[in-house]
């Protein structure tokens, strides 16, 4: 039996498809990546499929791509040596909320829109990166590593207990789903370690190469009763970040972070271009957005006490940082803004970032907010050897974790029908990306061309992971091509 | 049975003649026991042998090649910091270099990105000290201050502190491991450059590596060095008080308070944990053993005795008690805020604060383990599982129900369903189970209910922390996952071809079945006929 056969066979003739009109919509995405195309794409209904799926794969040694989400933006779906491009969007069960131990288990198709949707009936939501596409695959996005914009949660990371297909075609539920008969058990998934090994941290950041998560615990926060958003215009952006240094180890505040203002003015504007325009010219060059939340009990009185020390930080400490409900000029911001934090992307709006001109080259990285400056210092002065106006860098600042570290994102707006443009952005994105990461800037999610200038500095990591990936996936069937692998 | 004089020449000029020693007095210093975390129990009597040799390395290059060496002349190695786990972290073979790693005991904090970077020999004690001068904290494990922080860090390192970040793993930033084999990996951030600010990737996580939950007993490597997360505290000093044995930390009551409450009954108990999860209040929050109340009293293991023998099954049945720890982490008005919605939480089940020192003798200041093992002389944690309330507040009556079949060799408690508490914010919930014996006494009853246990857990369900070499892994393996002990060996054999790295582990607990007659009984699962024996 071919390829084709079998395949059409295990997930029906409606959810199988070589068609080239299709194949070609699973070959390139919002990214600069070059196309690829797949030789099938299968759409499985569920874990027992799926193993069918790559059980076969791996006796053929034929490539897979895992896929959940309806939208890309870094060229980690594009298959790169052709294969089976596994597309995991029928699997969008919510499968369980668990309000006790405020857990919810989805499926790897489940998307920020619906997710969040769902929730919020319940009182519930999840802390979210900025502005998440509403048709982005939430399990993906969060095993990717993502980074909340909430930064007032000592745990960071909302992933818990999980289940995944190995490369060899095994199920294999990690950490205390594991437990037999999970999830009719005692216990109920709240812990993503062991058994035996930490194998869930192999598959964060891995792009697919590990095998395929099919669903995944995540916590869940209640919803706030009541929120303050705080806006403060900055013009010294180190004076800013030595704020947060001052106010986020204090635990204050939930969603904190630093736009510029091309960032702001593409995500506020409503009317193209002229509103963005006006945006661009009118806000400060830096807006530091802070959300002060009452929770379910006192709300109010949690609000008071964090006012009352954000108020006397300011007052002794930082006189200069003028932190109040409205950014001056722009009344009314805080309505618009809460929404936005807490919620995707709307799928039906072109993405904030794609809107100035039709394409967006992301640049992002980790380090120490200390040395953010340092950086955005160095990319102002080589954008304009490549041509490309400072005017037009978009740049977001986002603390991690009491601002002990913090999410440096840079965005190239490019029109991506003009070839002579996307070439220069791809040529600019990884000259600088080098240039980044000889100064210090560590990415741990190296997509596309950044992968083997990451591996070239990290050699003995890179060699470690290839004989890890060989334990599991020693025929390299999972999205071959991809990091170092 | 010592090292090869070959062997022993090319490690003498590692580290020197004075770091280097196969005396038997000094091997004879790294016995496992006696008294203690697992002391005295067949598993110690049957697997533990003193080490043929003792090196003591200053650096990271050293342990490469020390290594090195081992795996060129096929010499077992294991490697020790403090060695409180036990048994377990001593070797297990004739003829072994025990590399002990407590001359690597940097401390340097980097206070304004809140972490540490330690080496193998730091211990908690000067680090919790360090961190609070600075407006932080550590979490200290049940191993007590005195523990290597690396070696709990990759093994364990929880306490009721974890009410705030639960998972040890989270706490884990940039560390290097020197492979079975010598090879160095550097993870994080350290991958790329001389500094251990950030633990993750890049890509794929690596420090999937270090220990699985619950840890790995150093079969997969030695960490020479690692950063760990420092988490904001307060500014005010908690001032040590008394005179050792006696010591506590005196507590500045507007920033940090403990406060106990009896509630009525185990589900205000368990709701009263919920709901102060919920509301995202309080630095730990926890409900031990009623013997941990002798204990605390008591300064003799007669005094003990004395206060638990008053105790039965039916003051066990109507002891409910929440203890909460208040931490003013924003400013003193936010204390106030939490203990406002504390109380409002309590009033609504029923719980009333009693009297309650204002100091700390043993989660903040230093996990105070040494007076565990007082009354009996022995003790083991059957469980300490981190999964969420649900499981840890029904977990420890399931432990207590199969305890009186073994009762005695273990201490009588009356059903004592043991410790259960909130875990990153009530998103987890953990519980844990102590037991205790004579080790004078015949303790094979204590081993067959250890692995009774582990078929507890697997019959109910129920996730538990001894997997991987804590357990038959044979038992265990097919069970979980399932067969998560497939993939463990297979890693086991990628890094480890020759079985070096702390031999039998993580297949010791097997070894153990097939070598002690009296646990011939429990047996009733396969194990492969190549078993190392």
């Amino acid at each position: 039996m071919d390829a084709k056969e079998k395949l059409g066979k295990l997930v029906g003739a409606e959810n199988f498809s070589d068609a080239p009109e299709v194949l070609l919509e699973y070959s390139q995405d919002f990214s600069l990546s070059p196309p690829g195309m797949p030789n099938y794409v299968v759409k499985p209904k569920d874990a027992q499929e799926v193993q069918k799926i790559v059980s076969f794969a791996n006796e053929n040694k034929i490539p897979v791509v895992p896929t959940s989400s309806k939208v890309h933006f870094y060229g980690a779906t594009i298959p790169r040596q052709g294969g089976i491009v596994l597309d995991l969007s029928r699997m969008n069960k919510i499968l369980e909320v668990d309000a006790d131990n405020r857990r919810v288990r989805i499926e790897a198709g489940v998307t920020w829109e619906q997710l969040t949707r769902e929730l919020r009936k319940k009182g519930f939501r999840i802390i979210m990166p900025l502005l998440p596409h509403a048709e982005r695959s939430v399990l993906t996005d969060y095993l990717e590593r993502v980074v909340p914009t909430n930064t007032v949660y000592d745990y960071g990371e909302p992933l818990q207990a999980m289940e995944v297909v190995w490369p060899t075609g095994e199920i294999f539920r990690m950490g205390s789903a594991s437990v037999d008969g999970y999830p009719d058990s005692l216990s109920k998934g709240g812990n993503p370690s062991g058994p035996g090994l930490d194998f869930y941290r192999f598959f964060q950041g891995a792009q697919g190469t590990m095998g395929v998560v099919t669903w995944a615990n995540l916590k869940v926060e209640s919803i706030p009763v009541m929120d303050k958003v705080f806006f403060a215009p900055v013009d010294d952006v180190e004076y800013a970040i030595e704020f947060l240094y001052r106010i986020l180890p204090r635990r204050v505040g939930q969603e904190c972070l630093l736009l510029n203002n091309v960032d702001l003015a593409a995500i506020l504007a409503e009317q193209w271009p002229d509103e963005f325009e006006r945006l661009l010219t009118t806000l400060p060059p830096w807006t530091l957005i802070l959300v002060v939340s009452g929770l379910l009990r006192r709300p109010e009185e949690k609000i008071a006490y964090e006012e009352k020390f954000l108020g006397e930080v300011l007052k002794n400490e930082f006189p200069e940082m003028h932190l109040a409900e409205n950014l001056p000029g722009f009344p009314g911001l805080h309505k618009k803004l809460l929404p936005l934090l807490r919620n995707p992307w709307p799928a039906d709006v072109p993405y904030w970032k794609n809107r100035y001109t039709g394409a967006c080259q992301n640049l992002f990285f980790i380090t120490r907010p200390v040395l953010a400056s340092q950086f955005m210092y160095m990319v102002e002065e080589m954008a304009p050897q490549y041509g490309y106006p400072v005017s037009d860098i978009g740049t977001y600042f986002q603390p991690i974790e009491h601002n002990r570290a913090c999410h440096l994102e840079f965005h190239f707006f490019y029109d991506p029908t003009n070839d002579v443009d996307k070439e220069r952005v791809r040529i600019m994105y990884r000259d600088i990306a080098q240039a980044l990461l000889d100064e210090g800037a560590f990415f741990t999610q190296p997509y596309g061309e950044l992968a083997p200038l990451v591996y070239e500095k990290a050699a003995s990591y890179a060699m470690t992971l290839r004989r890890v990936k060989k334990v599991f996936d020693p025929n390299n069937i999972m999205n071959p091509g991809t990091l170092c692998f | 049975m010592s090292i090869s004089k070959e062997a022993y020449t090319v490690l003498e000029s590692i580290v020197g003649a004075e770091y280097i020693s196969d005396d038997p007095a000094v091997c004879e210093g790294y016995r496992s026991g006696p008294g203690g975390y697992e002391s005295g129990l067949g598993y110690e009597r049957v697997m533990t042998v003193i080490p043929g040799c003792v090196i003591m390395p200053n650096s990271t290059e050293e342990v490469q090649r020390i290594v090195k060496v081992c795996c060129r002349y096929n010499i077992p190695y294991v490697p020790y910091s403090t060695g409180f786990y036990g048994p377990r972290s001593h070797p297990h073979v004739d003829g072994a270099l025990l590399i002990d790693l407590k001359r690597m005991d940097e401390i340097d904090i980097d206070d304004k990105h809140w972490f540490a970077v330690v080496g193998p020999g730091a211990i908690y004690s000067p680090l919790q000290e360090e961190a609070m001068k600075r407006g932080g904290y550590v979490v200290i494990g049940g191993g007590g201050a005195q523990a290597s922080v690396i070696a709990n860090l990759i093994g364990d390192g929880w306490s009721p502190l974890s009410h705030r970040i639960g998972l040890p793993h989270r706490r884990i930033l940039g560390t290097e491991l020197v492979l079975p084999d010598g090879e160095l990996v550097r993870m994080g951030s350290l991958a790329q450059q001389d500094d251990p600010f950030w633990g993750e990737g890049p890509g794929p996580d690596l420090r999937g590596l270090l220990r699985g939950y619950t840890g790995l007993r150093g079969c997969l490597g030695i960490v020479t060095k690692m950063a760990v997360k420092i988490l904001p505290f307060q500014p005010e000093r908690l001032e040590p008080t008394g005179i050792s044995p006696h010591t506590s930390l005196a507590l500045p009551e507007k920033r940090v308070k403990w406060i106990n409450f009896v509630v009525p009954n185990k589900e205000a108990q368990v709701k009263a944990m919920f709901e102060i999860g919920k509301a995202e209040i309080a630095g730990a929050v926890t409900k031990v053993p009623l013997f941990w109340r002798a204990i605390a009293k008591a300064e003799c293991k007669e005094e003990f005795w004395d206060l638990w023998g008053k105790e039965n099954s039916d003051s066990i049945n109507k002891f409910f008690i929440v203890r909460v720890l208040l931490i003013g982490f924003t400013s003193e008005e936010q204390m106030q805020y939490d203990e406002r919605v504390l109380m409002d939480i309590m009033t609504e089940v029923g719980g009333e604060a009693r009297p309650t020192k204002p100091s700390d003798e043993s989660w903040i200041k230093n996990a105070d383990s040494a007076g565990m093992w007082m009354m009996c002389g022995s003790y083991v944690s059957v469980d300490y599982v981190i999964e969420t309330l649900s499981q840890a507040t029904q977990h420890g009556e399931t432990y207590a129900d199969l305890k009186w079949k073994y009762t005695p060799p273990l201490m009588p408690d009356y059903g004592d369903p043991g410790w259960f508490q909130s875990f990153e914010l009530g998103h987890q919930g953990y519980s844990e189970f102590l037991v205790y014996w004579d080790q004078d006494q015949d303790t094979n009853g204590v081993d067959l209910f250890y692995v009774d246990t582990a078929k507890m857990n697997i019959k109910n369900r129920a996730y538990t922390s001894l997997l991987g070499p804590h357990q038959p892994l044979y038992l265990t393996g097919p069970k979980y996952g399932p067969n998560y002990h497939t993939w463990l060996l297979r890693v086991k054999e990628e890094f480890d071809p020759q079985w070096v790295c702390h031999p039998p582990v993580p297949l010791a607990h097997d070894v153990f079945m097939e070598r002690a007659p009296w646990m011939k009984s429990m047996k009733d699962w396969e194990v492969p006929k190549d078993l190392p024996k």
